[in-house]
């Protein structure tokens, strides 16, 4: 049982940083690094409820996956806004995106 | 007894029928009052063979409507359709180029059928509906020129007189009905009593306004502003002839006073309209007097006891007062007017048209062997031979003496003076009508009497005395006629006699004044309680359209502008929180995410 503990904590850990990554930072990029992060927490999570308290099913192992579809295309997508916002205006800095303000 | 029916619903198709197609007005009432004629005669037939048909039609819930061919209505409806078919014929050519003809043969049509309703009606309702029929067909031929100046309020005069002694016609139906339980007409005859009485006078009131007689004569010469086919028809066979059809219908039912009072009214009418027809200077105004006198005679055979004198004179008067009619129609044409001075030699220059006029005058007067001599000679044996004869004998013989005085009058106005008229159109239709309604006014004679005996049953009265006394009568009447000018003839009752014996205004003083005022009062309470109440009535509406308009401006108004202007404050609210910036965003998630996972949290830890 300790070892789940000690993946959760990991995972918490992680999570922490990514979203302190994530609302502290203004570079986009920086910001997704954030993102990638907390999704590494949850994955992180999900293996470790699957592996210690039930690895007889393969449920978890399915998150995991729709989890890393999902990070490839937020990286895609993600970087794919960057890239031409950084074309647009020469910079990603997100402070100065402030276009669709209501 | 569907061809008594046919003899109804043969004209009334035939009305219908005109005013639907717009077209062919002549023609088709032609055929309409022609089938008519061919379904009445063959109901004479074979009710002279002894049959009486009948039949009963749904009308009112307890009321149904019955037809009866007996003699009596049979013989009607013959005299009826005979004299509208010819009247028809005669019109077809007097009306030929005058404006209105739709109207007119439809009209016409529509009169004769609902004529033959009310002669064949075997119920008082029917006989009711066709009495107000024929009023109101007759208002509106009387009125067919409407356009001409006074002709709407003879037409409007002629109306209220009828429609006043119509009154009566009600209250006997309802006194009688009320009396035997029965709106059949048969049964209601032998009422006896009180209600006899009240119910005979009431059919009088409404037999003397129809029929006009005194004092409710004043209408009649009026109506001669019609078209003069409407006069004959009017005169010989339907409206007039109703009061008096009425009363020979009804006379078992009259009790002794009734009786009476009848045969003096209708002695009062033939002396009074007699002088009337002898000082007037228009041809159809002369022989409307002199309608409203035959009617009188007729009354009296009645009041004298001997319905079918009055029955027989009723369907000879019918050919022959046509047929005069007629005649005036040609001589109006020709002539361009009816005026008496106009007329001067009109008949000397139309011998012909002459010819059928005389004949049919001589046969009012009373000339053996034309129809007139049999059936005058009937009233007056009956005259005689009644119980009140001292009183009705002088009347019948005088009215007699004035008949063949103003058709001597007439004919000697036509037949001396010079002066050619104009030519006439339709001539041929108009010299049809006339050659065979003067036929049948000299050849009745032989035909009648015996019918009418056949068919009620009763003997003609007949009476040597009575013989003479009229033979001098009539020939006196016509020598005085011939000879002496009127006004000497008159004296000093010439004034009162033009002016038609309306003292004081006459009957209009009882009748169209009141009528009249009544419709003032009508009006002014239209205008100052019903008027006011409507208009009233949109004030308040627009009063409280005011109002609704008020509290929806000032309360649903607001309501909604209020709700709609906080939406936008607080859409102002919510737009601050979308700053654009993502990190901001980003918080707020995880504040959101942070604050569902407590929510979620106290909720598993509360299951």
């Amino acid at each position: 049982m300790m070892a789940l503990y000690v993946a959760l904590a990991v995972g918490a850990v992680l999570f922490g940083v990514g979203l302190y990554g994530a609302l502290s930072q203004t570079n986009l990029v920086m910001i997704m690094m954030g993102v990638e992060l907390m999704l590494g927490a949850a994955m992180v999570n999900l293996v470790a409820f699957w592996r210690f308290l039930h690895p007889e099913t393969y449920a978890g192992q399915m998150f995991v996956l729709v989890v890393m579809t999902v990070m490839a295309l937020e990286m895609a997508v993600g970087f794919g806004v960057g890239t031409a916002r950084f074309r647009a205006k020469g910079s990603v800095e997100m402070e100065e995106a402030r276009e669709l303000r209501g | 007894m569907i061809l008594a029916a046919t003899a109804i619903l043969a004209p009334l198709a035939a009305a219908a029928l005109i005013l639907a197609l717009r077209r062919l007005p002549a023609a088709l009432a032609l055929a309409g009052t022609g089938a008519g004629l061919a379904a009445s005669a063959a109901t004479l037939l074979r009710v002279a063979g002894g049959a009486s048909l009948s039949a009963t039609l749904p009308g009112l819930p307890g009321l149904p409507l019955r037809l009866l061919a007996e003699p009596l209505t049979a013989l009607l409806s013959a005299v009826v359709a005979v004299v509208g078919f010819f009247v028809v014929v005669y019109a077809v050519g007097y009306m030929e180029g005058e404006g209105g003809r739709v109207r007119f043969f439809a009209g016409m049509s529509f009169f004769v059928a609902a004529m033959q309703a009310l002669v064949l009606a075997g119920d008082w309702v029917l006989l009711l509906a066709a009495w107000e029929l024929i009023g109101l067909s007759s208002y509106l031929l009387i009125g067919h020129r409407h356009e001409r100046e006074g002709v709407p309020q003879a037409a409007t005069r002629a109306f209220l007189y009828t429609r006043t002694a119509d009154l009566g016609l009600y209250a006997a139906i309802f006194v009688l009905v009320a009396h035997a339980g029965t709106s059949e007409i048969s049964p209601t005859l032998q009422t006896g009593g009180a209600a006899a009485t009240a119910a005979g006078l009431l059919l009088l009131v409404a037999a003397m306004g129809k029929s006009a007689q005194t004092p409710l004569q004043g209408w009649l010469q009026d109506a001669m502003v019609g078209p003069t086919p409407v006069s004959a028809l009017l005169h010989s066979a339907t409206l007039v002839a109703a009061g008096a059809i009425l009363m020979i219908r009804t006379s078992p039912l009259l009790s002794p006073a009734v009786l009476l009072l009848a045969g003096l009214a209708g002695g009062a009418t033939a002396l009074l309209a007699g002088l009337v027809a002898l000082a007037e200077r228009d041809l159809k105004r002369l022989l409307a007097a002199s309608t409203s006198a035959q009617y009188g005679l007729m009354l009296l055979a009645v009041g004298a006891g001997s319905s079918v004198a009055a029955l027989v004179h009723l369907a000879a008067h019918a050919a022959i007062k046509s047929a005069l009619f007629l005649g005036s129609g040609v001589f109006q044409h020709a002539r361009g007017s009816t005026r008496l001075d106009r007329l001067e030699g009109a008949g000397r220059a139309r011998p012909r048209t002459f010819l059928g006029f005389a004949v049919a005058g001589l046969a009012l007067a009373g000339v053996p062997p034309l129809s007139g001599y049999f059936t005058k000679d009937a009233i007056l044996a009956a005259a005689f031979g009644s119980p009140y004869a001292p009183l009705l004998a002088p009347l019948a013989l005088a009215g007699t003496l004035l008949t063949g005085a103003y058709v001597a009058r007439a004919l000697g106005l036509l037949w001396r003076g010079a002066g050619a008229g104009g030519p006439v159109k339709g001539a041929r239709w108009m010299g049809a009508g006339l050659a065979a309604l003067a036929l049948l006014a000299a050849a009745l004679g032989l035909a009648v009497p015996p019918i009418g005996e056949l068919l009620t049953g009763q003997e003609l009265p007949e009476g040597a005395l009575a013989t003479v006394a009229g033979l001098a009568a009539t020939l006196g009447g016509l020598a005085l006629g011939w000879l002496v000018p009127e006004d000497r003839m008159l004296g000093p009752l010439r004034a009162p006699a033009e002016r038609g014996f309306r003292p004081g205004g006459g009957l209009d003083a009882l009748v169209a004044r009141p009528a009249l005022a009544l419709g003032r009062a009508a009006a002014r309470f239209d205008d100052g309680v019903v008027h006011a109440a409507v208009l009233s009535a949109g004030r308040a509406a627009l009063a409280v359209a005011a109002a609704s308009r008020l509290t929806d401006e000032r309360g649903i108004d607001a309501l909604v502008l209020s709700l709609a202007r906080g939406t936008r404050r607080l859409g102002g609210r919510a737009r601050e929180l979308q700053t654009g910036l993502v990190h901001r965003e980003l918080l707020l998630a995880a504040g959101g995410a942070a604050l569902m996972l407590v929510v979620l949290t106290i909720g598993a830890a509360g299951t």
